[in-house]
């Protein structure tokens, strides 16, 4: 007997009950469903965070003035004033490396433009702080270095402030605002990049020269910043820039060896590396969870297939009876099993497909199509049927015709 | 050379504490182109003696040789390869697969052949055997939809199908009322003609 006939007779036998093949397929489909689903909906946020981790800026390295691993006192990232304009120099002298750097140091305050106001995160920056995030000003102009060295009362706005202040796609370039009773002229504003790494609003944010912030918006009048934004002229050079940024700031503070640094240092792989990992171990958790709704499918279809062993004991004999070997019983109960779960994974992956893509549309979820979770579930659908179809299959095989065909 | 020789034949069962001796040391030829009864009171062992004849069931005594071949000793797989080339039987109760057409009941010896048979070989020699018992009308009805005698008849031609050597029938007419038995019977006596 051919395996195309086997697939034929099993075929058939599973036609003869519809309703039975369905039910028992409704595991397997909800199992596979449950998995695609899931690892759909993490490589969806996975991805998600790695494009507004990307939306950060390339090759980008941070350093913030503090250490809390410093002392027994934690100071606070940024809060200890250990970090100067000289360190941003002394970087730009010695590492070649470091493209672009921009001196930060940044408040919060209230912004008031005529009759409306606006708390918001006021960026203390340097020029080249567009070319290092890789944002454009949508209208108007960044400000220039002569600028940062008068501490000019300029600000860049970013879209949601404007929206706030002047209405929503308001053209406010050249209008005034007031920060700390000071007016300050507004040059541009920053196109929309959306929410960041850390589910900030990247857009809700005033630019201003960092000297600015030092000199008329902090009470204190000093050279201290609370970090600096660099880019490194190439991916691969990332790690090694940042080492020798480590080891100028080290040279720069005269910290001794063995103690550790006043500073952090922290690169875009850093921050790539911690949140891929966090949505990696939820989607292995959660496909996890649906994976045990497959098993559970596939315990239904052994379930299943023993109940229609018994209940076929009689056709089990007859064919038997009219020279069925036992291996042909076998393949026959085997490929139906396989054929249960392979069909209830293929519609399973259907269904799976089905509704990340109402969550994509309805919820706004972000999902993306698992095509190698496809093809496990594929595998695995095959291997329950094999699996779990074995012993009902031997059970029929090993029936003796006689006693099969007496069998009420 | 006899088509069956048996000696000495028999078969008990052991269920628990008591023995049935169900068959108890049957001798008998069978020449090729007889027609033999095996008559006797109902529980008497007809059927046991015509399971082992039918390589359905083993002796636990005694030898069967069908066609000068020793076959109490073999394997399953050999007894079924057996069952499917050299004997055809027919049951009592028909035993026709359920929802499943005349002409597909009268293909499945053919589907268990040693060298497979093609689909349209297995068709054509089904289609052969019902238009043998006289149904050549009736092939795409399922049993359900064919009277008593016309299911035994289907049995007939799927026993038949293969060309076996012997055609065993245990009380083919048990289940059918008499017009309908004479009529199984007769075909019977034709094929045997």
């Amino acid at each position: 007997m051919t395996l195309l006939v086997t697939i034929r007779v099993a075929l058939k036998a599973l036609g003869r009950n519809k309703l039975r093949t369905a039910l028992t397929m409704l595991g397997m489909i909800i199992g596979v469903a449950a998995v695609i689903t899931m690892v759909a909906l993490g490589r969806g946020a996975q991805q998600e965070i790695e494009t507004q981790i990307q939306s950060a800026g390339t090759n980008l390295i941070r350093v913030r003035a503090g250490n809390f691993r410093r002392g027994g006192v934690s100071m606070g990232v940024g809060g200890a004033p250990t970090l100067t304009v000289e360190d941003v120099e002394a970087i730009r002298r010695e590492v070649p490396g470091a493209r672009y750097l921009a001196a930060g140091v940044s408040t919060r305050d209230q912004v008031i433009a005529a009759n409306r106001n606006w708390n918001t995160q006021i960026e203390g920056t340097d020029v080249e702080l567009p070319l290092i995030r890789i944002w454009d000003v949508e209208t108007g102009v960044f400000f220039n270095p002569s600028h940062v060295r008068s501490a000019a009362k300029v600000a860049v706005l970013g879209s949601v402030v404007r929206d706030n202040l002047f209405g929503e796609g308001a053209d406010p370039v050249g209008e005034r605002i007031r920060i700390r009773n000071q007016s300050f002229q507004v040059l541009g504003v920053m196109a929309p990049k959306g929410t960041g790494g850390f589910g900030q609003d990247q857009d809700d944010t005033i630019f201003v020269p960092y000297t600015t912030v030092q000199k008329k918006l902090r009470g204190r009048d000093g050279t201290n910043i609370s970090g600096i934004t660099i880019s490194a002229d190439s991916p691969d050079n990332v790690n090694p820039v940042a080492d020798e940024i480590t080891a100028v700031l080290r040279a720069q503070h005269g910290i001794p060896p063995g103690e550790p640094d006043d500073f952090m240092v922290r690169t875009q792989t850093d921050i790539t590396t911690m949140r891929s990992q966090m949505t990696q171990t939820m989607t292995g958790l959660l496909a996890g969870i649906a994976g045990v709704s497959l098993i559970v499918g596939g315990i239904g279809i052994m379930n299943i297939m023993l109940v229609s062993v018994t209940e076929r004991t009689r056709e089990i004999g007859l064919r038997m009876a009219l020279g069925a070997k036992g291996r042909h019983v076998l393949w026959q109960f085997l490929v139906e099993a396989i054929v249960l779960s392979l069909v209830g994974g293929v519609v399973g992956i259907g269904l799976g497909f089905g509704v990340s893509e109402s969550l994509t549309r309805v919820l706004l979820w972000p999902t993306a199509f698992p095509a190698d979770a496809v093809a496990l579930a594929v595998g695995f659908a095959a291997a329950v049927g094999i699996f779990f179809g074995f012993y009902p299959a031997r059970q029929a095989a090993r029936l003796d015709p006689i006693d099969s065909l007496r069998f009420e | 050379m006899p088509v069956i020789a048996v000696r000495d034949l028999a078969k008990t069962y052991s269920t628990g504490a008591v023995e049935v001796r169900a068959v108890r040391g049957v001798n008998l030829d069978i020449e090729a182109g007889e027609f033999v009864a095996v008559v006797g009171p109902s529980g008497s062992g007809k059927s046991t003696f015509m399971h082992i004849l039918g390589c359905l069931d083993r002796p636990t005594r005694g030898s069967y040789e069908l066609e000068g071949r020793d076959v109490s000793r073999l394997t399953r797989d050999q007894l079924a390869d057996i069952r499917n080339t050299k004997i055809g039987f027919v049951f009592q109760g028909f035993n026709l697969l359920a929802r499943t057409s005349a002409l597909e009941n009268v293909e499945l010896p053919l589907l268990y052949r040693g060298p497979s048979v093609r689909g349209a070989e297995r068709r054509r020699r089904a289609l052969a055997m019902l238009d043998a018992v006289g149904l050549a009308d009736r092939v795409d009805h399922m049993p359900n939809q064919l009277s008593g005698g016309q299911q035994q008849r289907v049995a007939i031609a799927r026993a038949l199908v293969n060309d076996p050597a012997i055609l065993l029938a245990d009380e083919p007419t048990g289940n059918l009322d008499s017009t309908t038995s004479r009529e199984v019977l007769d075909l019977f006596r034709q094929l045997n003609a």
